[in-house]
This record gives C-alpha cells, sequence and structure tokens, in this order.
C-alpha cells in the first residue's frame, strides 16, 4: 500500500514538473518581461507541489497535502497571466489572487486538512468568494484591466475601483475572521504546539494581509509593479513550505496509516509499549495513548499502571472506547487538533481491540501453559517417587517374605518327621516360590530398577544393554549424576526403545548414545533393523513423547522403511 | 566357621542366622547397615561375611561397597554377597584382583539351604561362587561382544563358556560330544592363550572365566 502510494505521488510529481516546464516553455516564447519573472508563479506551484506531496507521503491520512496541491494548480494557472495567446492570459487573470484564499485555506484547515466547523468552512468559502468572484469587476468594468479588453462588458473604472475597495474591505472582514477562529485554537492548544500554531498563524495572517497592502505601500516607495508581484510571489511562496514544516514538526511523524498498523500488529512479537507507540505513529499523534480497562477495579490504566481518567472534552483531547465483542476493554486518548478524523480513531480502535485482547490472552494462555508445564512435572515426579516406593516395598516386603516363605517350605522339607510325601510337595513348593519370586524381580524391574535406584542411569543403561539378546553398543559420556527424573525419564526411553528393536525391527545391532550436551542429555537409540515405525504406533513410545514434552525436552523418530529406525531425545537437565 | 551377617531386615537375618547356625556355621556378631558390618568386621576378624547390597541409611549399594572394602583390606575374610537383583558389573568389581573367597548369589538362594550351604563352605575354602543367572547375563553379553579373546578358536570358546557355567571336563566333554582328554587339551590351550601358568589348576580355571566374563 505504501509503495503503490509512493508510485503514486512520484507520478504526480512528474506531472507537475512537466506541466510547470510547458508553461515556462510557452512564456518564454514572448518578450514581455525576463524569464525568471515570468517563471515565479510556475515556480511557485512547483514548491507546493514540492510541499504537498511530501506531506502526503508523510502523512496520506492528512488533507492538507490536497489542499496544497490544489493550491499548486491555482499557482500554475494564475502563471498563465504571463502568456501571449489571450486565452491563456484570461485564466491567468480570473485566478491572480486565488492563491490569497488557498492560504486563508490552509490555515483554517491546518493541521488536519479538514474543515470541521461551520464557521471555518464559511470562511474559507469567503475567502475564495473574494478571490474570485469580488475580482470579476476589475476586469469586466475596466478595459484595461484584462488583455485588450476581451473581458470588459462596460467601461467604468469608476465602479471598478469602488469594487476593488468593497474587494479589500470584505477581505479584511475574512482575514479578521479568520484570525479570531485562529486566535481561538491557539487558546485551545497547550505546550509546544501552541508556539508552533502561533509561529505559523502569525505568518499566514500576516502574509494575506500584507500581500495586497504591498502593492500600495511599494508603490508610493516608487519600486516597480515588477518587484512588487515578486514580493508578494516570494511572500506567498513560502507560505506551504512553512505549512508543511510546521505539520511535520507538530507532532506528526510519518504516518503508519491504519493497513501499516495492522500489517504491525500481524507480524508478532509486539510489547505493549511498542502497540501503543505504533498507534501513536498511525494516528500521527505522539500523545495518543492507549488505556486498559480493569474490569475488577472499574478503571482505566496506563501502561505504567496508573489509573487515568477519560477526557471529559472541549479541552482538545478526544477518545475513543477499545471494544472486543460486546465488551468493553480499553480506549485511545488523542488530541482532537492533531487527529483529522474522529472515525480514523474508532477504526484503529477496532484494529488494535484484537491486538489487546490477543496480547490479555497471551499473557493468559502463557501464565497457565507455565502451570500447566509446572503440573504435569509434578505428576511425573509423584510417578516416579510413587515408583520407586512401590520398588523400595516390594523390595522389603514381598521379596523378602518369598525368601523366608522359600526357606519354611525348605525346612519342612528337610525336617526329620515330615513324611516322605510331604517333603516332596515342599521342595516342590519351593521351586514355585523361587518361580514367583523370579517373576517379581521381573516386575521390580520394569517398575524401578536395582541399578538406577542403586547407582544411576550409567549402570542402570549398562545393566539394560547387558540383558539385550542383540549386539548393543553403548556410548555413555554423562560425567555428573543427573536430576532423578531426568535419568529415570531417560532410563526408560531407552528401554522402551531397545525393547521396539527386539521385538519389531528384527534388528542385528543396536547403538546406544547417551551424552550431556552443556544443559541437554542428548540420548539416541538405533537399530539396523527393518524401519517404517510409527511415532504413534506403540503406546510405549507416545507415553515416552507425553513425559519428554513435559519436561520441555524433544523426542523424535527417523524410521524410513528398510533402513532402521533412530530415536533421539533431548532433554533439558538443568534443573 | 566363623561369620558376621549384614541385613537389614531383621526377619531375614534372623532367618540366614538360623541356616548358617544348622549348616555348621558360627554367627559371631550381625549388622543392619554397612557401617556396623565393617565394624563387626574388624572387631571379630571373621571366616566369612554374608551381607546384603542394599541397606541403611541410602538404600543404594552401600552393602556392596562395604563387602568390596573389606576385601581389600581383609584379604583373608571371605565375601559372600546377596541381592534381589543381579548385575554383571557388581559381579566384576567383586571378582577384581583376587577372584577367590568372594561369591554372588541371589538372596532366593538362601532357602535351597544344602547348596546355599556347600556354596559359603566352597568360597570359605578359597573358592568363587557367582549365581547362575549372573554367569548366563555375562555369557550371553560376552557371546553378543565381538572381539575379546580373539586368539581362541570358536571350539575354544565355547569350551570356556561351559566352564564359565561351572561344567565340570566330563560335563563338557558330554555337552559338545567329545571326549574329556580333548576338554583337557582344549582347557590348556586356553590356559596359554590367556598367559595362565603356574597356578593351581582350580585357580587357573576361575581367572580364564573371570577373563572371559569380564571382557
Amino acid at each position: 500500500m505504501a509503495r503503490s502510494l509512493g508510485v503514486a505521488l512520484v507520478s504526480l510529481g512528474i506531472g507537475f514538473v512537466l506541466v510547470a516546464g510547458a508553461e515556462v516553455a510557452l512564456l518564454a516564447d514572448q518578450p514581455a518581461a525576463p524569464l525568471w519573472e515570468t517563471a515565479l508563479p510556475p515556480a511557485a506551484g512547483l514548491v507546493h507541489a514540492g510541499a504537498g506531496l511530501l506531506a502526503w507521503w508523510r502523512r496520506p491520512s492528512n488533507h492538507l497535502a490536497v489542499v496544497l496541491v490544489g493550491g499548486a494548480a491555482v499557482w500554475l494557472l494564475t502563471g498563465l497571466v504571463s502568456a501571449r495567446p489571450t486565452s491563456l492570459a484570461v485564466v491567468g487573470l480570473v485566478m491572480a489572487t486565488v492563491p490569497l484564499g488557498v492560504v486563508v485555506h490552509l490555515l483554517l484547515a491546518f493541521p488536519s486538512g479538514r474543515l470541521r466547523s461551520r464557521i471555518s468552512r464559511w470562511t474559507v468559502l469567503a475567502g475564495y468568494a473574494v478571490c474570485l468572484l469580488l475580482q470579476m469587476p476589475l476586469y469586466t468594468l475596466d478595459p484595461t484591466g484584462s488583455p485588450g479588453g476581451v473581458l470588459a462588458v462596460a467601461d467604468r473604472p469608476d465602479l471598478a475601483a469602488l469594487a476593488l475597495t468593497v474587494q479589500k474591505v470584505v477581505g479584511m472582514g475574512v482575514m479578521a475572521l479568520t484570525t479570531w477562529i485562529l486566535v481561538g485554537r491557539m487558546r485551545a492548544a497547550t505546550g509546544p504546539r501552541r508556539r508552533v500554531l502561533g509561529m505559523l498563524y502569525t505568518y499566514g495572517v500576516v502574509v494575506v494581509l500584507l500581500t495586497p497592502l504591498v502593492s500600495n505601500l511599494i508603490q508610493l516607495a516608487g519600486t516597480s509593479a515588477i518587484i512588487v508581484s515578486d514580493i508578494q510571489i516570494a511572500l506567498l511562496t513560502v507560505v506551504p513550505v512553512a505549512f508543511v514544516v510546521a505539520t511535520l514538526r507538530g507532532g506528526f511523524a510519518r504516518t503508519g496509516e491504519l493497513a501499516e498498523l495492522s500489517a504491525w500488529l500481524g507480524s508478532g512479537g509486539t510489547s505493549l509499549v511498542s502497540l501503543t507507540s505504533a498507534l501513536a505513529r498511525a494516528l500521527g499523534d505522539n500523545t495518543a495513548r492507549l488505556l486498559y480497562w480493569m474490569p475488577d477495579t472499574e478503571v482505566h490504566v496506563a501502561e505504567d499502571g496508573s489509573v487515568v481518567d477519560l477526557p471529559h472534552g472541549g479541552a482538545g483531547c478526544g477518545f475513543a472506547p477499545v471494544e472486543f465483542g460486546d465488551r468493553h476493554i480499553g480506549a485511545i486518548v488523542y488530541d482532537e487538533s492533531l487527529v483529522d478524523d474522529p472515525a480514523v480513531v474508532r477504526q484503529a480502535a477496532r484494529v488494535i481491540a484484537i491486538a489487546v485482547e490477543q496480547r490479555r490472552l497471551e499473557v493468559e494462555l502463557r501464565a497457565k501453559q507455565v502451570q500447566l508445564r509446572m503440573s504435569r512435572v509434578r505428576i511425573l515426579q509423584a510417578a516416579n517417587q510413587e515408583r520407586q516406593r512401590i520398588a523400595q516395598d516390594l523390595h522389603d516386603g514381598l521379596q523378602a517374605d518369598l525368601v523366608l516363605l522359600a526357606l519354611e517350605a525348605q525346612q519342612l522339607a528337610a525336617q526329620p518327621g515330615t513324611p516322605g510325601a510331604t517333603a516332596a510337595a515342599a521342595v516342590v513348593l519351593r521351586g514355585h516360590i523361587d518361580q514367583a519370586a523370579a517373576d517379581l524381580r521381573n516386575l521390580v524391574r520394569s517398575v524401578m530398577p536395582a541399578p538406577l535406584v542403586e547407582r544411576g542411569l550409567a549402570e542402570a543403561t549398562e545393566d539394560l544393554v547387558d540383558r539385550i539378546p542383540v549386539p548393543t553398543s553403548l556410548e555413555f559420556d554423562v560425567p555428573e549424576r543427573l536430576p532423578a527424573l531426568v535419568s529415570n525419564t531417560a532410563y526408560f526411553i531407552v528401554a522402551e526403545a531397545l525393547g521396539n528393536a527386539v521385538k519389531h525391527a528384527g534388528a542385528s545391532a543396536l547403538t546406544v548414545r547417551l551424552a550431556r550436551l552443556g544443559e541437554t542429555l542428548a540420548l539416541e537409540v538405533s537399530d539396523n533393523g527393518v524401519g517404517g515405525a510409527q511415532p504413534n504406533g506403540g503406546m510405549g513410545l507416545r507415553g515416552l513423547a507425553d513425559r519428554v514434552d513435559a519436561l520441555g525436552g524433544r523426542l523424535s523418530l527417523e524410521s524410513p522403511t528398510g533402513q532402521g529406525t533412530r530415536v533421539l531425545v533431548e532433554l533439558p537437565c538443568g534443573s | 566357621m566363623r561369620v558376621v551377617i549384614g541385613e537389614d531386615e531383621v526377619l531375614l537375618r534372623e532367618g540366614l542366622s538360623l541356616v548358617l547356625v544348622q549348616g555348621g556355621f558360627d554367627v559371631v556378631a550381625t549388622a543392619g547397615d554397612a557401617v556396623g558390618l565393617l565394624a563387626a568386621t574388624r572387631d571379630t576378624d571373621p571366616d566369612l561375611v554374608v551381607t546384603d547390597i542394599r541397606m541403611p541409611p541410602d538404600h543404594t549399594d552401600e552393602g556392596l561397597r562395604a563387602a568390596l572394602q573389606i576385601r581389600a583390606i581383609m584379604p583373608q575374610v571371605a565375601v559372600v554377597v546377596l541381592s534381589q537383583y543381579l548385575q554383571r558389573r557388581y559381579a566384576i568389581e567383586l571378582l577384581a584382583g583376587a577372584p577367590s573367597r568372594v561369591g554372588y548369589l541371589l538372596k532366593q538362594r538362601i532357602a535351597d539351604v544344602p547348596t546355599f550351604c556347600a556354596d559359603l563352605h566352597h568360597v570359605c575354602a578359597g573358592g568363587t561362587v557367582l549365581d547362575p543367572e549372573v554367569i548366563s547375563l555375562m555369557i550371553s553379553r560376552a557371546r553378543n561382544r565381538r572381539g575379546g579373546l580373539d586368539s581362541l578358536t570358536a571350539r575354544q570358546r565355547e569350551v570356556l563358556a561351559a566352564m564359565a557355567e561351572g561344567r565340570s571336563n566330563a560335563s563338557i566333554a558330554r555337552l559338545l560330544t567329545i571326549t574329556e582328554k580333548a576338554v583337557v587339551q582344549h582347557i590348556s590351550h586356553i590356559y596359554a592363550a590367556l598367559g595362565l601358568h603356574d597356578t593351581p589348576d582350580e585357580h587357573r580355571r576361575v581367572h580364564a572365566v573371570v577373563r572371559y566374563l569380564s571382557e
């Protein structure tokens, strides 16, 4: 969007340069005056056009640029007054004083470019009427007022002189009204803005008043009419430059526009602070603030948490509510003198509402995620401790009991008084008890293997590999002892992956690698089997992936068909 | 034979005491943790220590560490370690240095009183006893590993594996359907290959097996 705007503005600028060039070429054709003098109005037009296009680029939503570009067109037409073809010269003649009307328009439309009060609209209209309508008697009633008197309908110089007086008086009236409005606006303004407005307004009013007067004053001093007109043009040409400087310095940086604002919001990674500054940029109002509605305390707060009351109006401050669905979630407070259109702020409020709500939800979600992760870790920890407790209980209880039971059976068999059949049965019973003890050993091993409890991950993995009926190489490079939860999780991953490889992969060689890389435990179990394992194929691996996830780690499975299987796991082991 | 027992489970400790007394041993002291076991062993200078692995206060491997310490500082004392779970690493640690006067058995073996007592006497006499379960674990691992004992022929490795299972020469001959004389020849080749000379035959046999299993 910004790009297409740039292209359009550059095209418009080139158009202005071409038209102005053509006009200068046309004026150069006649020897009535030196070229630099006849070229002054087109030059003034180009200055207006340049200022207008710059303002347009910097603040696309500001209509002041339109007024400036319009002023540029007026200047180009005004310049035609020196053209030799009478038809063109007449156009220039009719437009001669319109630049003054443009200045009035600029003054009253600054800074937003719009005329918001009825009185300002009427004043601008009156200004243009003075320049166009009240100018008419000067060339219609006086044959010397136009080249060869082509526009004269009567030869009444006396009436023309009267009309000139009327024009001056009405023009003064328009300027008085303008000054009154501007003084009112300056009173409403505050701080540095008042100073900028003051300088600009003073300059504008003085130029408008001085331009008609300068002819009288300087003619009295005996200066030529040509010089007088040069001074007038120079005074008026400075006006657009002053306006643009004031526009850009008066708190308007490069406007983001709403589209740019939403694009920026869409890019993500935004903080609340930058949300406000983006909003201020988009609105072209550095003082714009985003307030958040606190439903619990029913107040608006600024980003720093301070409570802010919404403006009541009249102080030059406006606000637009930020709503999400039918919920009030905040407000945008802005400077009415800087933001041309309240509708734009309301639109910005809608654009930003999603971001404000999203931000709120993000914070909420993050908090919940942290809680969730912590609770998952707690559950794992509890399960881990429970496994350890069960294994210990079985070790101290049932396993010991089975030793004693087998011993009793053996004692019974060996007792001298025991009948032969009973003794034989007791021996068989002892064998059954031994078998039960063996089953129990396997159960305890699957719950929480002794090497893991007694020594740690290295010995436990080694013991695991010892019991794998397939040649398995083990590389273990973990210097310090790991937190119990990490080493237990790692152990059960290796156990599950090795079990799967033996059961399903048909592998003839397995490799287990465990290494600590900084704060991460990297684990790899690979085989040369048939591959084609599915991540969700076995509940075992799925459950392990969940455990890894809960610890903030990563589990990945590479298992191309026919090319073996590789389980890769990274577990954070910092704390 | 004077015996010190290390076992934290009271009932098991008493059961074990009973078995040992019935088997003709003199139980001179019992301890419920590793520190007590070390102290009692130092105080009584027994012929044999029988100890559990997992004991207070940490319930990890303190019994094994106590056993290793006793073997290091009192090599004349025979040591038998009992456990609910057997690991190859613990066996290797126990067999390190001189593989004699040492045993490593599942606790469940206590119940087979005659065999258990015979094993203890064997250890006291300078022998080595490894639980069949840990032996088979070590053998299967040794079979799974390539390399090591490379100078041995396939047949010699078979004989060595059978030796590790605790078989006699006659039993190995039957297993491999060769003559006992051939077995003896294979075994002497194994001794030569492993550099085992000038020691009594039974010790050489144990050394060969331990070398094989630790490989």
